[in-house]
């Protein structure tokens, strides 16, 4: 019993490490550009889907050298919907850039759709047998979940506190007050900011398709766990996006040892209501 | 009318207002004057519930009125003015006169099916009083215009008109005339006065000396969010303190 | 004719469904992208208990008030965010809706969904063919948009398009904008419900896959494209987008193209709403202030 407690408490903290690479992204566009980018689950999608067109015919190349193309692939569709539709909106209304990027979203989903259906795909690897360690099962991919998310989380670390251009990213994104004296940010760092957005969307993309599945239906679902975690760790703080992240990831593991598991996904849902019920009305306000 | 006891509020650190106490007669236009962040507006929040105070207390016809909530105040005849002008863009001017009565029947739901007759009989009454207004203001050919179309100074002159159908008891003026022409400012000022006449009492963050001169019967003068002065606008110009806060430390 | 009358059955639905979401989209300025939920409560609420052989006016006025009941409790938190938030809020709820419809396999059959909903017979009068549905739902929407008509054009509805202008000086005029924005929450709720039992009444089957972000978008692309804010802008979004949908429905396609039709036809749908934000985010029909005089001025 104690093992396969400790089982579903590694799998949560994998899902959560997940989770946290989507929620850092979503958060640091919404504190650099000041709204919520409803495409954002798709840049997920689209990079687990990047690779799957890279391993599967006709290229068939291994995983090793299509992880990387297909990651530059996810930075170019993000930084594409910048240019092509978020730039031309910088100046328009908040609810204007919302249905927008509610209509990227979509759109982008039903291209999956297009190309490769609506049926469920894996990369096609073998299940291999994990690892036991302490009592608890590992397998390669989850251990290869583990050591890149925590490499990219210290290099987060080091770009945010150490680099110049990382520094100002964080002082816009977390005081959205000074954001908004600032005015919109220089054309690079906004670049920058969806660089670093769709490369953690695309890993992350990745790293859960290759730890469960993919279809085009997984963006959206995970656009509303990440701003479940983005809620709970407080809207544009970095680091409260990491540990929102850990709590989604745990408490629908946790949670599915007492519900029906077709309603795991449900639970970052109900976290967020939980967590909107709770907080302030005070904290939403718009600010005078 | 109005009485303020320690008003108090930092913003991360920074003192916007400190400990701000003070009466406000009835009937009495009282200008609020002070440097360029020295916490008049932030006051004019506190005060109206936009802001929550960090220590102080709030009294509106002696009736405690600090914690709650801006449309509480409003409606307790306690009605503000925004910096900059705060129609509502996407409705037409008329529209805009006729929101601003207070407690209407016609905005419960209940009562647009059951109470019909009132409801129409309000708002024909609203609708005339909303007309002549327009007409007095100049804006009649303009009344179904959506207030965007305003010039600047004519959306200023509305927002006033506005506070006129609103008929709140007190009424909270920021920089009522900053960014219009003279004229404007003339008509402006005639709105005060005559609500004035009319028995309503006003508190009035104003830069335009020339202003609170002739309207005005008391001043308080800010400065870091200390009230350093207060008296007869003739008293303010000749106060050394006054004069050493506005050219600067 | 069938046909033609299939398209206007169709489209008079979606005519309710869009009215209700214009008065939150367009008039009150509450961005909800979950719309669905409640269309998919009101077909589902209708259709269970008219399957249960309760008359269809019971049924009906359970999907309307139980649509009105979960809108109230999903407003009640979400209300307080700030504009997308609320949005981002709706959408989860949209899919959370569809969640329960699948997993509640005791109540909903889960994905097998339910086949042979009745026609409906309001005061023992069966609408059972196909002009007479048409009639029914031709009363539904003449009722729906009168209603909202008048309630947009109420106090009550112009304090709604101020705070869908600005909140803050909404407020400041004594308007509790909160609660103002529960009950247009709410109405817009109960007409979508309106919408979903009609709708599950005219294809006699529901499954949970018709309640997905496709009709959310679907109804979304009616308001912004006919013209949001308007009280006419929805009919015409409606007409055209539900003739496009259903149109290609009856292109007889040979089925191995009809797995990239779905899809094709869904990215045009997000391509529009794009470009529509893009280069004209009004609508096809412009919002204006109620009687405009030619030849007016600027005075000064």
């Amino acid at each position: 019993m104690s093992s396969f407690f400790l089982q579903t408490i590694f799998n949560g903290i994998l899902a959560g490490c997940i989770y946290a690479l989507f929620a850092i992204g979503l958060t640091l566009i919404y504190g650099v550009l000041n709204f919520v980018n409803f495409a954002h689950g798709e840049l997920i999608m689209w990079g687990a889907y990047f690779l799957y067109f890279l391993m599967d015919r006709p290229l068939n190349l291994p995983l090793s050298i299509a992880f990387l193309p297909a990651l530059c692939l996810t930075i170019l569709l993000g930084l594409g919907s910048d240019r092509f539709i978020f730039k031309p909106l910088r100046k328009a209304s908040r609810l204007t850039l919302l249905i927008t990027s509610l209509g990227l979203s979509f759109f982008l989903r039903n291209g999956a759709q297009f190309f490769w259906g609506a049926e469920i795909r894996t990369y096609g690897f073998e299940i291999k047998r994990g690892m036991k360690l302490f009592g608890v099962s590992i397998t390669p991919n989850q251990l290869a979940i583990i050591v890149s998310s925590t490499l990219c989380m210290i290099l987060l670390y080091l770009f945010f506190y150490k680099s110049r251009m990382g520094k100002s990213m964080r002082a816009i994104s977390d005081d959205l007050e000074l954001a908004r004296v600032m005015g919109i940010p220089s054309d690079r760092a906004i670049q920058f900011t969806w660089i670093i957005a769709s490369f953690l969307a695309g890993l992350g993309g990745i790293l859960l398709a290759l730890d469960t599945n993919l279809h085009p239906g997984m963006g959206l679902i995970n656009l509303v766990k990440a701003f479940a975690a983005t809620l709970l760790g407080g809207v544009g703080n970095l680091w409260g996006a990491l540990l929102g992240g850990m709590i989604i990831g745990l408490s629908e593991n946790i949670a599915v040892l007492l519900l029906s598991p077709g309603y795991k996904d449900a639970i970052a849902f109900g976290i967020m209501v939980m967590m909107l019920l709770i907080r302030s009305s005070t904290i939403f306000w718009p600010k005078e | 009318m109005l009485e303020l006891r320690g008003l108090s509020k930092a913003f991360g650190g920074i003192q916007a207002v400190v400990d701000f106490s003070a009466r406000l007669e009835k009937n009495r236009i009282t200008g609020l004057i002070g440097p360029n962040g020295s916490g008049k507006t932030t006051l004019f929040n506190l005060i109206t519930g936009f802001i929550k105070l960090d220590r102080g207390e709030v009294f509106f016809k002696k009736e405690k009125i600090d914690g709650l909530l801006p449309h509480e105040i409003a409606s307790r005849g306690l009605v503000r003015t925004f910096q900059l002008s705060r129609v509502f863009p996407r409705m037409t001017v008329l529209e805009n006169l006729l929101l601003a009565p207070q407690g209407q029947m016609g905005e419960k739901l209940w009562a647009l099916g059951l109470k019909r007759e009132r409801v129409r009989d309000e708002e024909n009454r609203n609708l005339k009083k909303a007309l002549s207004l327009i007409e007095k203001i100049g804006l009649l050919p303009l009344k179904d215009e959506f207030a965007e179309n305003l010039s600047y100074g004519q959306q200023k002159l509305l927002e006033m008109a506005r506070l006129f159908m609103a008929n709140p008891e007190m009424i909270l003026l920021d920089e009522p005339t900053a960014g219009i022409n003279p004229l404007m400012i003339r008509k402006i000022m005639d709105f005060i006065l005559t609500m004035r006449e009319m028995g309503k009492t006003f508190f009035i963050i104003e830069h335009n000396m020339d202003v609170i001169i002739e309207c005005c019967d008391w001043v308080f003068v800010l400065d870091h969010g200390e009230k350093i002065s207060e008296g007869t606008p003739e008293e303010i110009q000749n106060d050394p303190r006054v004069i050493e806060a506005y050219l600067g430390t | 004719m069938d046909l033609f009358l299939h398209l206007c059955v169709m489209c008079l639905i979606y005519i309710i469904f869009a009215l209700s979401l214009n008065l939150e989209i367009g008039y009150t300025g509450l961005f909800n992208f979950g719309h669905v939920a409640f269309f998919g409560i009101g077909a589902y609420t209708s259709a269970l208990l008219t399957l249960h052989h309760f008359p269809f006016e019971l049924g009906l006025v359970m999907a309307l008030t139980l649509s009105g009941i979960f809108g109230f409790l999903l407003g009640l938190p979400s209300l307080r965010l700030r504009g997308d938030f609320f949005g981002i809020a709706t959408l989860g709820f949209g899919e959370m809706i569809r969640m329960v419809f699948q997993n509640e396999v005791w109540l909903t059959k889960g994905p097998m969904g339910l086949p042979g909903i009745p026609k409906p017979t309001l005061f023992s009068f069966r609408f059972a063919t196909l002009p007479q549905y048409f009639l029914l739902t031709l009363g539904f929407t003449a009722i729906t948009f009168l209603f909202l008509r008048i309630l947009i054009r109420s106090p009550f509805g112009r304090v709604l398009k101020a705070i869908r202008e600005d909140e803050i000086a909404a407020e400041a005029l004594g308007k509790n904008a909160y609660r103002f924005k529960i009950k247009s929450f709410v109405v817009g709720s109960i007409f979508a419900g309106l919408a979903g039992a009609l709708w599950g009444h005219y294809t006699t089957f529901i499954s949970p896959n018709d309640f997905t972000l496709l009709e959310t978008i679907l109804v979304l692309l009616i308001v912004v494209l006919g013209g949001k804010g308007t009280e006419w802008g929805p009919l015409l979004g409606a007409a055209l987008l539900i003739f496009f949908q259903e149109s290609l429905r009856f292109l007889r396609l040979p089925p191995e193209y009809g797995r990239y039709l779905a899809p094709l036809q869904q990215m045009i749908f997000g391509a529009l709403l794009i470009f529509m934000m893009l280069f004209r985010p009004e609508g096809l029909i412009k919002e204006r202030g109620r009687r405009v005089y030619a030849g007016t001025q600027r005075v000064e």
